[in-house]
């Protein structure tokens, strides 16, 4: 006579998402005449990366305008808490449509 | 990276973020935990760090170029994906044998790939009887995932991870100071593959049998084994770094779980030296987690000698060369933690010749350098494409002997204040060894925490 295993009943081990949703903004219906901004947080070769894309994008849309890197701080440096807080406001003076964020993840 | 694309989107602004091919599955977690898991993404296949220039220049044209205009342009209402149900802290989703359930467990991803105890109610109402905090008291939320780390769900980890139910007030402290925003939970999948380190400091390491002596760091007592595993479950569980077929973990390499340190205050107060929990603001004698995080770990560092400054010059060197590669990154982000762990005999010799632990500190502060050359160039390697040295004592960030001349061979300090370097005493008290523990800068910054003991502790400790 095989012996009979314990049986257990175990619950779930993860936590409650503390998730707040939010869906994407609209889009832009076309580049030209817009203003662009590159934000960069100083790693893998961004200092190569936004030029080359701001060069391409230049030749597509010739009426698109770049807001470069430089303006926003690092947004993975030393004070990342400011530079986010402090980036709407930027970004609204610039008068921005739209944000190219790199690189990595 | 994608926090900052997070609260710009947040913000009202389309945004789109470049991601290479090796951060891809760990932006869907983060993503998700920021609660836009739609963020528009732009591929850069590959690795930018090993790409040559024209290969760099291609990729943008071909591949990067049109995902942006993309991105930016073509969006639809209504692209998020709706979300699954998820159970109940109290409700059962599974039932089995040990066997089954440890199955169930592997598949789902809610283990670290060793068998788990199962969190069986009854198992878990044992732990909270050492708590008097409620099940449902929410003790943090964990970045990337932003998952509640409930009184409940640690108490669940502590079942899985095969602590005892008397350790669950070091349980509620290790979230507490992991939750901490300072220590920056959401970066502990970054691709240095870093470890959080517990030191456990106060009575209640003798009380709830750690091991401070010898093999202090090696898996087998309980008490320390379990409660560095526990750690790693809330990470993967809560935090949501798992690695392939899951995703959030980035450590290209990595390293296992440490067991949690526990000092031997009785070597420090028979040399007359505070303990570590003194040295992080706290009364001697108070029970104290500290955690912080660990990228390396020197060789074992022999230092022979009754002349305290033949064992600090040693120290310095082998510290030196453990820490010094990595030291741009802190120099990078302002901050630099390490750890050393060092054997009673050897604190002994220092504090017989008067030294104290601020005199080692000082001593190692002063005598290990890099070049300023070396530090720019590893800085590049590992990723800080954008880091000078003048750009980081223009900043401020760093003191300006970093740039006291232009000679690209001119040594800088590898360390950047004397204050920030933990000394711990522990290890086998009858030989002569110290071991270096490297931080990851603000990934991971000592975080301590006072251990909150339920009113009726003593009665509730198993007599053993």
């Amino acid at each position: 006579m095989s012996e009979q295993e314990p049986q257990y009943e175990v619950v779930w081990p993860l936590g409650n998402s503390h998730w707040d949703k939010r869906d994407l903004n609209p889009g832009l219906a076309d580049l030209n005449g817009k203003t662009v901004a590159e934000v960069w947080d100083r790693v893998f070769r961004g200092e190569e990366i936004f030029p080359a894309l701001r060069a391409a994008l230049k030749k597509k849309y010739p009426r698109v305008r770049f807001v470069e890197y430089d303006t926003f701080g690092d947004t993975h440096g030393v004070n990342q808490k400011q530079v986010l807080a402090d980036m709407p406001a930027l970004l609204r003076q610039h008068e921005v449509d739209a944000v190219i964020s790199g690189v990595g993840a | 990276m994608l926090r900052a694309s997070a609260a710009i989107e947040r913000a009202g602004f389309p945004t789109v973020s470049i991601v290479s091919t090796g951060f891809l599955k760990q932006a869907e977690v983060v993503a998700r935990g920021l609660g836009i898991d739609d963020l528009k993404i732009a591929h850069y296949p590959g690795t930018p760090m090993v790409d040559g220039s024209d290969e760099l220049q291609r990729k943008v044209a071909d591949e990067l170029l049109p995902q942006i205009i993309e991105g930016l342009t073509s969006r639809r209402a209504g692209e998020r994906k709706a979300e699954a149900r998820e159970p109940a802290p109290r409700e059962i989703v599974s039932r089995g044998t040990l066997d089954q359930v440890n199955d169930h467990f592997y598949d789902a991803m809610w283990t670290d790939g060793l068998p788990v105890f199962p969190p069986t109610l009854a198992h878990i109402e044992r732990f909270l009887r050492f708590t008097d905090r409620a099940p449902d008291e929410v003790i943090g939320v964990c970045p990337p995932d932003n998952r509640e780390a409930t009184v409940w769900n640690i108490a669940v980890t502590g079942v899985m991870a095969g602590c005892r139910a008397e350790y669950m007030p070091l349980l509620v402290a290790v979230v507490e100071a992991v939750t901490d925003p300072e220590f920056r939970m959401q970066d502990a999948g970054s691709t240095p593959g870093w470890e959080p380190l517990i030191t456990i400091s106060g009575p209640i390491a003798t009380q709830l049998d750690f091991n401070s002596g010898a093999s202090v760091m090696r898996i087998g007592r309980r008490a320390n084994s379990t409660l560095g595993r526990f750690l790693r479950l809330i990470l993967r569980n809560m935090a949501g770094f798992r690695f392939a077929p899951g995703a959030g973990d980035k450590g290209s390499i990595a390293q296992n779980f440490f067991v949690a340190l526990a000092e031997n205050e009785e070597a420090c107060s028979d040399i007359g030296w505070p303990p570590y929990s003194a040295d992080r603001g706290f009364k001697p004698g108070d029970n104290i987690v500290t955690v912080q995080s660990v990228v390396s770990v020197s060789p074992p560092l022999y230092t022979g000698s009754d002349d305290p400054v033949e064992h600090a010059r040693v120290l310095a060197e082998v510290v030196g060369q453990s820490c010094s590669y990595w030291s741009p990154v802190a120099m990078a982000y302002a901050k630099n933690n390490p750890l050393i762990v060092m054997g009673p005999s050897i604190a002994k010799v220092f504090a017989d010749h008067g030294w104290r632990k601020d005199d080692i500190r000082q001593y190692l502060y002063d005598n290990i350098w890099i070049a300023a050359d070396d530090a720019e160039r590893y800085a590049y390697y590992i990723g800080l494409t954008g880091f000078r040295l003048r750009d980081q004592v223009a900043k401020g960030l760093l003191p300006p002997d970093y740039c006291a001349s232009d000679d690209p061979k001119r040594r800088v300090r590898v360390f950047l204040n004397p204050e920030s370097i933990g000394i711990v005493i522990a290890g086998d008290p009858g030989r002569n060894q110290s071991k270096c523990y490297c931080s990851n800068h603000t990934q991971g910054p000592p975080v301590s925490r006072k251990v909150a003991l339920p009113q009726n502790w003593d009665e509730l400790l198993p007599r053993r």
